[in-house]
């Protein structure tokens, strides 16, 4: 039970400053993603957490106080790795209770925790076995066993999945989430994989360069993403992005997008996209924009859609259908820009032809192009 | 195995049994007879030339002192090359400099080290009896290689100084196997250095400085130039080993057949050693 606190974390490595000012703050019991792709500083963000490299500045808490000074040892974390760095040479008892007896445990009170955390990860009737024994998924219970016997206040993850097979991997991202459920710990959870990141989080933060883009809610950060980098990294197939010019026509703002063969196409902003960002809006008016999309928010259109203000049709030349059996993707051409369509199988017969579709502007967003932040 | 894999093996097979069947052969072949290195009548002697050898106290002398050369130079050069290898898996400034350099002895060649050894403990101008001198350890110049006290330790010292950085690299290759993460882990869970050391490190070095040891005791076993360039077995045989004792018999005293008993007997031991490193070696593949 903590809370951990990261104030202007900076690293720098010789010239490069891997980690650029990583304030980050976690309530007691949340899961925290870090996700970026490789090489975006969230491992070194990790074990500046676990005391395994010292910040060049800022300041860790756990619990309001500061433990960059502490040693790993007497942080209270505890750290599952991504080659499970179990010790080859000891049995997976041995494995489990090494910590407390290096803490001076004693064997009595070691054997009881360890059986506990055992029976909770369903590894008891492997005690005896040494790790080369033991599959990838058993050695990963493994060592999330040996996080879970010294009962942390902080529990770390270095892309702990990533070296399990795709199924193995989705049972034990299920698992995981059944832990953090059940355990409640606060949690640090480092993963280049978005679904695993939308799946787990109690919060994501992105992070690219050294420095976090957004920090949110997995469903804010899908809905509302903070700039053309988060709303490009989350979401599979990923968002649609249509270049044009805001503009005022018949009284309504809207985005007219750039004309490509099939001319150009002028989408009205929903009510509650004006209302969020009036002024903002007003200001960006005959500029370029960039509109954001996602693909499941567009539709084919029909006698309904028509009626309803929050959504833009707009017509669409119909280039590939991907029937992927849950739903078809259409891959459209709007204005100059290629939009996929997340859309029901048996929508459209063939590709080829064009069809009018509706995109739920309530849900779309929309960036400076020159910036990459969101507007609205 | 098929009969395909046996006759792709053919020609290899002959070549090896030639070049090495054929002079073990002819050693066999020598020890049962009282064969001169001039030539001359040759008698068929039995077993006679092992009796003589086993009989003679001197023979024993030379095994002991073999045995107290193994023991010395691959204890020292174990102990050595851990401790260099320990050392050079920090990080400092040059290090990889100190790596690169710590090599250098390990090739060159056994009679230039010697050689060069022989002249550092040369009883006039040796640098040995200069630094001795100089830091009041001794009173006078001694001559190291000529007296029968020292002169074995005078050798296994050339021999330690060209052979620990085999152990040491050795070593440090596997300390450099030790994953990073595991070493983390150590930290994390607590252990202080001598816990990480018994607990992380050990475990990836004992396979690989086994494996180191018995080489060199192996080769230990057979040592022969450094001790032929440095005193030839002398003073006083003090630092006569079998394989010199072999070479005198059969080149010096132009007894082929006793020097080829001996050298027999040595094939031997050799043979059980060798039999002890590839069982080790079979036993780290079947933890593999
Ligand atoms: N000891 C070091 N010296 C110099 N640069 C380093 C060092 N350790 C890490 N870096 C650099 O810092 C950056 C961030 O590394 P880090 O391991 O935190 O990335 P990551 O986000 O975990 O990536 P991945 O997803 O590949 O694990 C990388 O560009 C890396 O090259
Ligand atoms: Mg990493």
């Amino acid at each position: 039970m903590a809370t951990l606190t990261l104030q202007g974390i900076k690293k720098r490595y010789g010239p490069v400053e891997t980690l650029k000012g990583i304030d980050l703050d976690l309530e007691d019991g949340e899961f925290l993603v870090l996700l970026g792709s490789s090489g975006c500083g969230k491992s070194t963000l990790l074990n500046i957490i676990a005391g395994l490299i010292e910040p060049s500045d800022g300041d860790v808490l756990i619990d309001g106080q500061s433990i960059v000074r502490v040693h790993p040892k007497n942080r209270n974390i505890a750290m599952v790795f991504q080659s499970y760095a179990l010790y080859p040479n000891m049995t997976v008892a041995r494995n489990l209770g090494f910590g407390l007896e290096m803490r001076g445990v004693a064997k009595a009170d070691r054997q009881r925790a360890i059986e506990k955390v055992a029976a909770v990860l369903q590894i008891d009737h492997l005690l005896d076995r040494k790790p080369a024994a033991l599959s990838g998924g058993q050695r990963q219970r493994v060592a999330i066993g040996r996080a879970m016997v010294r009962d942390p206040k902080v529990f770390l993850f270095d892309e702990p999945l990533s070296n399990l097979d795709a199924k193995l991997r989705v049972e034990m991202r299920t698992e995981l989430k059944k832990l953090h459920q059940r355990l409640g710990t606060t949690i640090v959870y480092v993963t280049h994989d978005q679904i695993e990141a939308m799946t787990l989080a109690s919060r994501i933060a992105i992070m690219r360069d050294g420095v976090v883009q957004q920090f949110a809610a997995p469903q804010e950060i899908y809905e509302r993403p903070a700039n053309l980098y988060v709303a490009e990294f989350i979401g599979s197939p990923g968002m649609n992005f249509i270049h044009g010019e805001l503009r005022r026509q018949d009284g309504r703002i809207g985005i007219l997008s750039k004309t490509g063969a099939a001319g150009a196409s002028f989408l009205p902003l929903a009510a509650a996209n004006l209302a969020a960002a009036d002024a903002a809006i007003e200001a960006r008016i005959d500029r370029p924009v960039i509109l954001g999309i996602r693909p499941e928010t567009v539709t084919l259109a029909n006698s309904s859609t028509a009626a309803a203000p929050h959504l833009a049709s707009f017509e669409a030349q119909v280039e590939v259908l991907e029937p992927t059996g849950a739903d078809t993707l259409g891959t459209l051409r709007l204005g100059a820009d290629q939009v996929t369509a997340r859309l029901r199988p048996g929508d459209l017969q063939q590709a080829g032809g064009t069809a009018r579709f509706a995109a739920d502007m309530s849900r779309a967003s929309l960036f400076d192009p020159e910036t990459g932040l969101r507007i609205s | 195995m098929s009969l395909r894999s046996w006759l792709l093996l053919a020609p290899l097979l002959a070549l090896m049994t030639f070049i090495i069947g054929w002079p073990l052969a002819k050693t066999v072949a020598v020890s049962f007879t009282d064969a001169k290195l001039l030539g001359g009548d040759v008698h068929w002697l039995g077993l006679a030339n092992f009796q003589r050898v086993l009989a003679a106290p001197a023979f024993y002398e030379v095994v002991w002192t073999t045995i107290r050369f193994v023991l010395i130079s691959v204890g020292a050069e174990f102990l050595l090359g851990l401790l260099a290898a320990l050392l050079l898996d920090q990080k400092f400034h040059g290090r990889g400099i100190v790596r690169a350099l710590m090599i250098l002895p390990w090739a060159l060649p056994t009679v230039v080290n010697a050689t060069m050894w022989r002249l550092i403990y040369n009883p006039d101008f040796g640098a040995f009896n200069a630094l001795f001198t100089q830091v009041g350890l001794i009173d006078a110049y001694r001559s190291w290689l000529g007296e029968p006290g020292s002169a074995l330790y005078a050798i296994c010292l050339a021999d330690v100084w060209k052979n620990f950085p085999l152990v040491a690299l050795i070593a440090l290759a596997a300390l450099q196997s030790v994953p990073r993460e595991l070493r983390a882990a150590a930290v994390i869970d607590g252990a202080g250095p001598w816990s990480r050391f018994r607990a992380v490190i050990l475990p990836y070095l004992i396979g690989p400085l086994t494996v180191a040891v018995v080489l060199r005791i192996i080769e230990a076993f057979k040592v022969f130039d450094i001790i032929w360039v440095m005193t030839r077995g002398g003073p006083a045989n003090s630092t006569k080993t079998i394989s010199i004792l072999v070479y005198q018999q059969a080149f010096s005293f132009q007894q082929a057949g006793l020097g080829g008993s001996i050298a027999l007997i040595m094939v031997l031991i050799s043979a059980l050693l060798i039999a002890g490193y590839v069982t080790i070696l079979r036993k780290q593949g079947e933890l593999k």
